[in-house]
């Protein structure tokens, strides 16, 4: 782990105290304006689906450990599961990590006992497959076949067996529903699955499915301080396109305002 | 922490393992001890304060200025021993794994499910492997490796790479369909990709190969084109969801380190 130059440093505690002022602002009760996120409106959907179908769902949180995209794949995992138990729809987790099948294995308990239906939850149904990628990407892909999937959910990070996962999906008619902050992988899910939440708006589906205050004022944070960030681009792109200034007298200070860009190099 | 002081170096193996297993298991039993000790209302805080403190360690190494000479702090140390701790957790959680595992599948061995046989695949592959692991760790000799290199070299990684293959044909499948939509947007996509993947092969560059090599028309070679939109469109869309990630990470992260994502895994309070 690198440690923090002045600038990155400095950056960090902006949008920090940006996105914590934005989520105490909102505790106090003021009311915030949410953006639509198709791809999370579509998972009561794609969970309806099933449940007339008669069919089970698979939701796999990924190839990751117990890291931050696995997390915010877990908190969609409840959600879901939430729903799922109030509609008595049959939900499959496989997982890659064992220490993220344990989490998940407590979640779901949690979910199904929250909705007063604790004997619905099968210890079968989250099923620890491998460590290894492709082992595990085959174990999926099989279930996904053998069950016959009505939806199939992929939230978390993903590498190149993302599109094994996804073109599964596709195969066996499941409506397909994919977030991931890995970047090279969100082309393969655009492509094959039905819905797929890109960038930021991964880490805002907590906030955006729960409603919750706290989280809410979280997701208009990010909001703030991504337009922070495009004023400053805009500010150094129009800074380096200026041309060479010269400046006398008291203005002489302008000559060496393209130094700032040079900061954050 | 104990086995250093009991055990001397140049022990056997053995003997470090069980240590390790009694560090685990007195740390952890004391731990879990005071955990239930503790008044159920104060749970909860002393969980989010721990939290606190154990982000606060990282908050601080990465904010502390470094060394210039080590590229370390007064924090880097112990960040990278908890780094350790954190594997050890880790290697303890892979049992729990293993007898899901185990439970699953001979599940469906005892009760004759569907596909019951398959679960007798697993066990069999399972204890083949295992066995060929410990075999050629414990007793080193060539009929040792060349089964371990037999089962992992001929099989798991032939696997693995089977699976990897079938990325090619899925990739052909979805970007059939992908292109296939009439839409404006399809249509750029398709445009895009039909120049990035020509132009990435020889082929590509001979179709243009009457272009001259400087001046303005060379921007018109399909190489070049090909260049251009991987490097300009293509890495501004990717930086922009990058930065849309990395602010929704540092969110997620702050919302962790506060524990303020209260109810977003479990419904029930500590």
């Amino acid at each position: 782990m690198d440690h923090a130059t002045w600038p990155t440093g400095t950056l960090v505690v902006l949008l920090s105290i940006l996105i914590l002022y934005k989520i105490f602002s909102a505790r106090l009760g003021k009311s915030l304006f949410i953006r639509r996120i198709p791809g999370l409106n579509a998972i009561d959907e794609a969970v309806g689906r099933a449940t007339e179908m008669g069919r089970p769902m698979v939701f796999v949180p990924g190839i990751g450990g117990l890291s931050l995209p696995t997390l915010q794949a877990l908190s969609i995992l409840k959600y879901i599961t939430g729903i799922a138990a109030k509609y008595r729809t049959r939900i499959i987790v496989p997982t890659i990590d064992s220490v993220v099948y344990t989490v998940a294995e407590e979640i779901m308990k949690d979910a199904y006992a929250a909705h007063g239906t604790p004997e619905q939850f099968n210890p079968d149904d989250i099923r620890y497959l491998s460590d290894d990628q492709f082992a595990f990407a085959s174990g999926v892909v099989g279930i996904l076949n053998r069950e016959k999937a009505a939806s199939n959910f992929m939230f978390g990070y993903f590498a190149a067996e993302a599109l094994i996962l996804a073109e599964t999906g596709h195969q066996v008619g499941a409506i397909q529903i994919a977030g991931t902050p890995s970047v090279l992988q969100i082309p393969f899910f655009i492509t094959a699955a039905d819905y797929t939440i890109i960038g930021d708006e991964f880490y805002a589906a907590s906030a955006y499915l729960s409603r919750e205050p706290t989280l809410l004022g979280s997701l208009v944070g990010q909001d703030y301080a991504k337009a922070l960030l495009i004023l400053i681009i805009l500010a150094g792109i129009v800074t380096v396109s200026l041309p060479p200034m010269h400046f006398h007298g008291w203005l002489s200070f302008l000559n060496h305002l393209p130094d700032w860009v040079k900061w954050f190099q | 922490m104990f086995t250093r002081f009991l055990i001397k170096p140049g022990a056997p193996q053995w003997l470090w393992v069980l240590g390790v297993l009694g560090d685990f298991l007195i740390f952890g039993g004391i731990l879990f001890g005071l955990l239930q000790l503790v008044p159920v209302r104060f749970r909860r805080p002393l969980i989010v304060a721990l939290t606190f403190i154990a982000g606060l360690i990282y908050s601080v190494e990465f904010f502390y200025p470094a060394d210039p000479k080590t590229q370390m702090n007064f924090l880097t140390p112990l960040r990278i021993k908890l780094g350790e701790a954190t594997k050890v957790v880790y290697a303890f959680a892979l049992g729990l794994g293993t007898f899901n595992l185990i439970r699953f599948h001979g599940g469906n061995v005892i009760r004759n499910r569907a596909g019951w046989f398959y679960s007798l695949i697993f066990f069999i592959s399972f204890f083949a492997m295992a066995g060929a692991g410990f075999w050629s760790y414990y007793c080193p000799s060539k009929a040792a490796e060349n089964t371990y290199n037999m089962l992992f070299e001929g099989i798991v990684a032939s696997l693995g790479a089977t699976m990897f293959s079938t990325i090619g044909f899925y990739i052909v499948s979805a970007a059939y369909r992908a292109f296939r939509i009439r839409s404006a947007e399809a249509t750029l996509m398709l445009l895009a990709a039909f120049i990035v993947m020509v132009g990435q092969v020889p082929v590509g560059a001979y179709i243009t190969s009457g272009l001259p090599e400087v001046g303005p028309l060379r921007n018109l070679r399909l190489e070049n084109l090909s260049y251009w939109i991987l490097s300009q469109p293509n890495m501004a869309a990717q930086r922009g969801i990058w930065f849309g990630i990395e602010v929704g990470a540092l969110a997620m992260a702050l919302r962790q380190w506060l524990s303020l994502e209260r109810g977003s895994f479990f419904e029930r309070e500590l």
